[in-house]
């Protein structure tokens, strides 16, 4: 390797290089700035802007930094006369068209463009003539343009190519007369949309939600971590006299490189809905009454009280979201144990808990998240990452770019922004079928055993070229990933899927990953927010019942910690009517919506993942901590301390901390000796008939990137996307839909359980025939039935 | 012994008192200094920097865009500023708030100002009777502008070769 090493001079500095690097970044990283605005380290090199131009010895005229390969022995000077002339003359040229608006510019403070023409700009213009005007594009709810601005960088249309994988924008026309736009005019789709605003470096494109609120340099910068999916994405949360203003990405290479997803980013726009909850309430007599926390946490106690004492304590529900803290799953277990109840729940999207026994631990993504991009194979089964956890799908997509194979077994094909095959299944037992079958010939190839359990399944099944692939693929890779995706927890033959997913990685000796729905569902298995098993996964001696069973058998009460059961749960219909039945409600939230203002009782206002201390874990296991950023709006108060509260008058001991600190410590000793592992010994499997077919229409469903908890649905921007606008229609296959007469409706009336919903229907060939897919967790699905099963449809 | 005779003498005459009447008189008869406030103003500087206001253009459109430059540059903190973007889809202050107690008058806002929207007029005897007073709105701003526009207008008129 030492020949790679080659030496350089630049301003007069000798630096090491590697062959292969260009000048830029040598500089970069020797920390020579030369100024630059195409040139992005995440993104091919265009070198059209030619502000980095520098002067090389023994060369004719300056060369662009970003664009030429070190060579032994070569002599750069930066800031030479004849660079310096050279980078003055480019930005004389940048300014010609670029408009003088930075005071009502938002980039104005954080602008290269403003930054570089302190250094490099003329005091006056040589410019007569008429400047360039540009009429703007809407290109969607996230990302404002003013084209004017555009210094043809062109950075944006290299992310769309290189990272987001979809051509949304591009250049047309030359010279004076280029453009960037949407070829076709619509609004951008991309899932890391948001981070053209950062690569831009002028003001061209920037944060439409955001736009016109605040000056960057009256913002103060709080680094958070990403309260919605498990990749635990760095950020900031950038703050106006205590208020969210918006969300900038913050680099951390093994986690989400410079990038942030959309979710992250505009999720802050949802803190401040009109539904927050803004001081305790109490329900009498059918009215909401504000009062004092005091009295609120007295009439909780004292509720809890009567229902133990009356019903004892095991009639007694608490559902946690699986996106809040460790410290608040952690209190929130303790508190429940310690007044007798463990019934405790956080996978609310679950209905299969048959494996609960033999699960490991945590799930986890079985590897670091940057290996994932060196994979040779991936199998996913139930999920799609590009979607559910934008920056794994990101991940995954480079995998796939150096030539991966990646493969899905899901309920439903995906738009993907790289190449992969997708394989469909109907029906849940069609999926596992599918999975056993890929186990087989997987055992065929290698002649492995298989546990006990599955033999009885795999004897039934036939294997096809289609499953030969995967299990090929996955055999011949050195690197290779079987990953149980986050939707796959839906279905009501999990623990079958869990089991096969399993034995599939451990036939192929690869990887295997699980990753759940929520940002912290590793640090609530860890914490011990789960029915059988307490912090750092110690056996529960009186198991309490799953998140589906203490719904589908009423309790009495319910305690909800940031949790929407009538949107959130597996069987929403079923949460609904438990929650309606319920004595008291007593309901630990950011937002009360009209619904959960009709069944709960006592309302305690919960400071939203903006203005609490906490730590993560994310799906690789890293521990995440991170400290409030906002100001606590009203009267709330973070999850940590109304259940420190809570546990305190309710005489639950040892829970008395301090700080948000103190517990993750205490929790972080306990978990000492905690190893991360995937692997699932001895599973118990339910008893299930694959050989019975069900020919009636079956409803699939996922959970869409903006319903996943409830910031994400009160984030209006978000909502407005494509995404958001399509995740409240139900889609259809057109040969299903004529089977059904279908086709000509705008609409459909959908029944399930006895209730009828009208949606908007969409004729989709990615759902597979014999379905119809209607998201979960999008409002105005409350009355519907299970994620899965039978489903009658009519025109409406 | 003749030192001591003439100190006497002064001192038996008065003589200091009549020294000292000698300059009241000379000031008695002396063009005066002072106005009748009110009623009679001093002459003022077209730099005068005084009670500030918030100017228009000649269309009645407000002059400020929330570039919150003046709020940035204020050595005192006196400026707050909240804005927003208006149907148009111009950005405009929903709040544009001037401490006075905070204030030093340095005129270091109406110098950042791009579009000449911040002024600190001629116009100084201004009083308060309550506590918060001294915090003066937008919309009082505006109407100070509108009030002074002519003499702000020609001021900035005259100091324009100077800027």
């Amino acid at each position: 390797m030492t020949d790679d090493i080659i030496t350089i001079e630049i301003d007069g500095r000798t630096l090491q290089a590697r062959k292969g690097q260009t000048v830029i970044q040598v500089a970069d990283e020797a920390g020579i700035h030369i100024p630059r605005f195409c040139y992005h380290k995440k993104l091919s090199v265009a070198a059209n802007c030619r502000m980095c131009l520098v002067e090389m010895e023994k060369a004719p005229k300056p060369v662009a930094a970003c664009a030429t390969p070190v060579m032994a022995g070569m002599k750069i000077k930066t800031r030479s006369e004849q660079a310096r002339e050279a980078q003055k003359g480019v930005m004389e040229f940048l300014l010609i068209n670029h408009p003088l608006d930075c005071p009502i510019c938002d980039q104005g403070g954080e602008c290269e463009l403003q930054d570089l023409a302190l250094g490099y700009g003329k005091d006056v213009s040589r410019f007569t003539e008429a400047k360039r005007v540009v009429f703007d594009e809407d290109i969607g709810p996230l990302v404002s343009t003013d084209m004017t601005r555009c210094i043809h960088c062109t950075r944006c249309v290299r992310f769309g190519e290189e990272i987001a994988g979809l051509r949304e924008l591009g250049a047309t026309g030359r010279g004076e007369n280029m453009r960037i736009g949407t070829y076709v005019k619509k609004a951008m789709a991309s899932e890391l949309s948001g981070n053209v605003i950062d690569v831009c470096p002028v003001g061209a494109l920037n944060n439409k939600p955001y736009r016109f609120s605040a000056r960057t340099w009256e913002l103060s910068q709080h680094a958070v971590i990403s309260p919605h999916d498990c990749v635990g994405s760095n950020f900031y949360l950038h703050t106006l006299r205590g208020k969210v203003q918006r969300a900038v990405p913050r680099e951390n290479e093994a986690i989400n490189e410079t990038w942030l997803a959309d979710r992250d980013r505009f999720s802050c726009h949802g803190i401040y809905s009109e539904q927050r909850i803004a001081q305790p309430q109490l329900k009498e007599r059918g009215k909401w009454r504000k009062v004092s926390w005091d009295e609120a946490i007295e009439v909780t106690v004292e509720r809890l009280q009567s229902v133990i004492a009356s019903r004892g304590s095991e009639t007694i529900g608490a559902l946690i979201s699986p996106s809040a803290t460790l410290e608040e799953h952690y209190l929130f277990q303790c508190l429940l144990r310690g007044i007798g109840s463990s019934n405790i729940d956080h996978r609310l999207q679950q209905c299969d808990f048959s494996h609960d026994e033999t699960m490991p631990v945590a799930p986890w993504l079985g590897m670091d998240l940057n290996a994932v991009e060196n994979l040779q194979a991936v199998l996913i089964v139930g999920g799609n990452p590009r979607k559910d956890q934008p920056l794994l799908g990101h991940r995954l997509r480079k995998a796939a770019l150096r030539g991966a194979a990646i493969m899905y077994v899901n309920h439903r094909a995906y738009d993907l922004n790289h190449l992969a095959e997708q394989y469909l299944a109907a029906t849940c037992d069609d999926l596992v079928i599918q999975l056993a079958a890929i186990a087989k010939a997987l055992m065929q190839k290698t002649n492995r055993a298989v546990p006990d359990a599955l033999q009885g399944l795999l004897e039934q099944v036939e294997v096809d070229e289609q499953q030969k692939t995967i299990a090929e693929n996955l055999h011949k890779a050195d690197r290779a990933l079987v990953l149980i995706g986050s939707q796959a927890s839906l279905s009501p033959l999990y623990s079958y899927i869990v089991a096969l997913s399993h034995c599939i990685a451990s036939l192929a000796s690869v990887s295997f990953g699980t990753i759940h729905i929520g940002a912290n569902a590793t640090g609530a298995c860890l914490a011990g927010a789960l029915p059988h098993r307490k912090v750092a996964g110690t056996a529960d001696e009186q198991p309490g019942l799953s998140a589906h069973k203490m719904l589908q058998s009423a309790r009495r009460a319910y305690l909800l910690f940031n949790v929407e059961p009538e949107l959130e749960a597996w069987d929403t219909a079923t949460a609904h009517r438990a929650m309606h039945e319920a004595e008291a409600i007593i309901a630990i939230s950011n937002f009360a919506s009209p619904t959960m203002r009709e069944y709960a009782d006592i309302l305690l206002p919960l400071a939203s993942f903006a203005e609490t201390d906490g730590t993560y874990i994310n799906a690789e296991g890293r521990w995440q901590s991170f400290t409030a950023a906002a100001k606590i709006q009203d009267d709330a108060q973070p999850g940590w301390k109304i259940l420190r509260l809570l546990a305190d008058r309710l005489n639950v001991s040892d829970l008395a901390f301090n700080s948000a600190a103190a517990i993750s410590k205490v929790l972080r000793e306990q978990c000492r000796n905690v190893v991360l592992n995937n692997t699932v010994a001895n599973i118990k499997l339910p008893q299930h008939d694959f050989s019975a077919h069900n020919r009636r229409l079956q409803r699939i469903a996922d959970i869409p990137i903006y319903s996943t908890d409830a910031v994400v649905r009160r984030s209006l921007p978000l909502q407005q996307t494509i995404d958001g606008m399509e995740a409240d229609k139900a889609s259809i296959h057109p040969q299903t839909a004529a089977e059904y007469k279908l086709e000509t409706s705008e609409y459909v009336s959908v029944t399930q359980n006895g209730n009828t919903i009208e949606f908007s229907l969409q004729l989709n060939e990615a759902i597979p025939e014999g379905c119809i897919w209607i998201g979960l967790g999008v409002p105005g699905t409350e009355a519907l039935g299970p994620a899965f099963g039978d489903i009658e449809v009519s025109a409406s | 012994m003749k030192r001591r005779l003439i100190s006497w003498l002064k001192s038996f005459f008065f003589w200091e008192l009549f020294q000292g009447l000698r300059v009241t008189g000379r000031y008695f008869f002396a063009r005066k200094f002072t106005i009748r406030f009110p009623e009679e103003r001093t002459p003022k500087s077209p730099r005068y920097r005084g009670l500030h206001a918030l100017r228009r253009y000649p269309n009645g459109e407000e002059r400020c865009i929330a570039c919150k430059l003046c709020e940035a540059v204020c050595p005192a903190l006196a400026i707050t500023i909240d804005s927003e973007e208006r149907e148009d889809g111009t950005r405009r202050t929903t709040r544009y708030d001037i401490d006075l107690f905070k204030c030093v008058y340095c005129g270091f806002c109406e110098e950042a100002c791009p579009v000449d929207a911040v002024v600190l007029t001629r116009f100084h005897d201004f009083h308060f009777e309550e506590r918060g007073q001294q915090v003066i709105r937008k919309l009082d701003l505006l109407k100070l502008g509108d009030r002074f526009e002519e003499e702000i207008a020609t001021d900035r008129q005259t100091e324009s070769k100077y800027r």
